[in-house]
């Protein structure tokens, strides 16, 4: 592709500031540029210290988080519970540790973990604290609301529980 | 995600979204605003194109073409440009490729988390502006962000 038009106009630095070009490698040379990438990518992995380790894991649990809150369809593998347990995983402490690093219960935490109850408001403020803000109380609240929102649209034995609360309906049919 | 790009003029921050090219843009990105033939990725089902807008603008100020490696838990670009008036030193906004090679960062990571790589083949005089302007590493032929380099320019620009 031609760039000399735009060399005569921009400096290399505001060029690379705004273009990524199309280079092509000689068969030699992609060989030579892939040995070479497996080698510095082999030292980079070497140097991860803890910290880059826990933020890559963090970073990846949020935007797969995000992924799904952006995604309008109920996935119901992917609950509140799911994502908790995920993040205690990667915290790489005992369940027992992390309960009361957020001064819940150790029996609340697995009971959270195994999808047996819904957390506080407090729980979630806690999980935004704890996570310094990485994952927002505001995305755990979304995924405990998606899930409510499937349940209220599909759930047919609570409709059958509560008919018998409801007299007078309405006759006019705008289904 | 929340992205914003700086306007130059009146240094007000504004909000972008970065998404996955629809098959009616490639109308608009003509060579001579986008630079690149971009037509030519159409029907590439290995390549990704994105475009990044103004949130509520169908204006398309950047755009870029990646390349998965699923093998070695990498994304290349392969082709990156911003729209003609964001070029240079009367750009209109900072950033656009800034946020774009940051947003093929979290696409790596969420996929590949702690072993993500992205990876491109820079052009030879234009190597060392990458390295400095978004901490790219170097690996003879190609540049590459991962572990922390990789952290750090999503950091900087994504959250």
């Amino acid at each position: 592709m031609n760039t000399k038009k735009t060399r005569v106009k921009h400096t290399p630095g505001e060029l690379a500031e705004a273009y990524v070009y199309p280079v092509t490698l000689t068969p030699a040379q992609k060989k030579e540029a892939d040995k070479q990438l497996k080698a510095a990518r082999a030292k980079v992995q070497s140097e991860m210290t803890a910290e880059d380790k826990l933020t890559s894991d963090i970073l990846q649990l949020r935007f797969q988080l995000e992924d799904y809150l952006n995604n309008e369809k109920f996935d119901p593998r992917l609950k509140f519970s799911y994502f908790l347990k995920a993040y205690v995983q990667l915290l790489n402490k005992k369940r027992k540790v992390f309960a009361r690093e957020i001064n819940i219960d150790e029996t609340e935490l697995s009971q959270l973990i195994n999808d047996h109850r819904h957390p506080s408001e407090n729980i979630i403020i806690r999980l935004e604290l704890h996570s310094n803000n990485a994952i927002p109380a505001i995305a755990w609240y979304k995924l405990i609301e998606r899930e409510k929102e499937h349940y209220i649209i599909t759930n047919k034995t609570i409709r059958k529980q509560e008919e018998k609360h409801v007299s007078n309906r309405l006759t006019v049919d705008i289904d | 995600m929340s992205m914003a790009l700086v306007e130059i003029k009146t240094r007000a921050r504004r909000e972008v979204k970065i998404t996955i090219l629809e098959d009616d843009d490639y109308k608009m990105l003509t060579k001579k605003r986008y630079h690149f033939l971009w037509k030519s990725f159409r029907n590439r089902m290995d390549v990704a194109v994105y475009k990044l807008q103004l949130s509520g603008d169908d204006d398309i100020l950047g755009v870029m073409a990646l390349i998965e490696v699923p093998d070695e838990s990498r994304i290349e670009i392969n082709l990156l440009a911003c729209s003609k008036e964001n070029v240079g030193k009367n750009k209109a906004y900072g950033g656009i490729a800034g946020h774009l090679i940051a947003y093929a960062c979290s696409q790596a990571v969420k996929r590949y988390g702690r072993d993500a790589c992205v990876s491109l083949v820079p052009k030879t005089r234009l190597k060392n502006h990458y390295i400095r302007k978004y901490g790219m590493l170097d690996a003879g032929w190609q540049l590459f962000l991962e572990g922390k380099a990789l952290n750090d320019i999503i950091l900087k620009y994504l959250l």
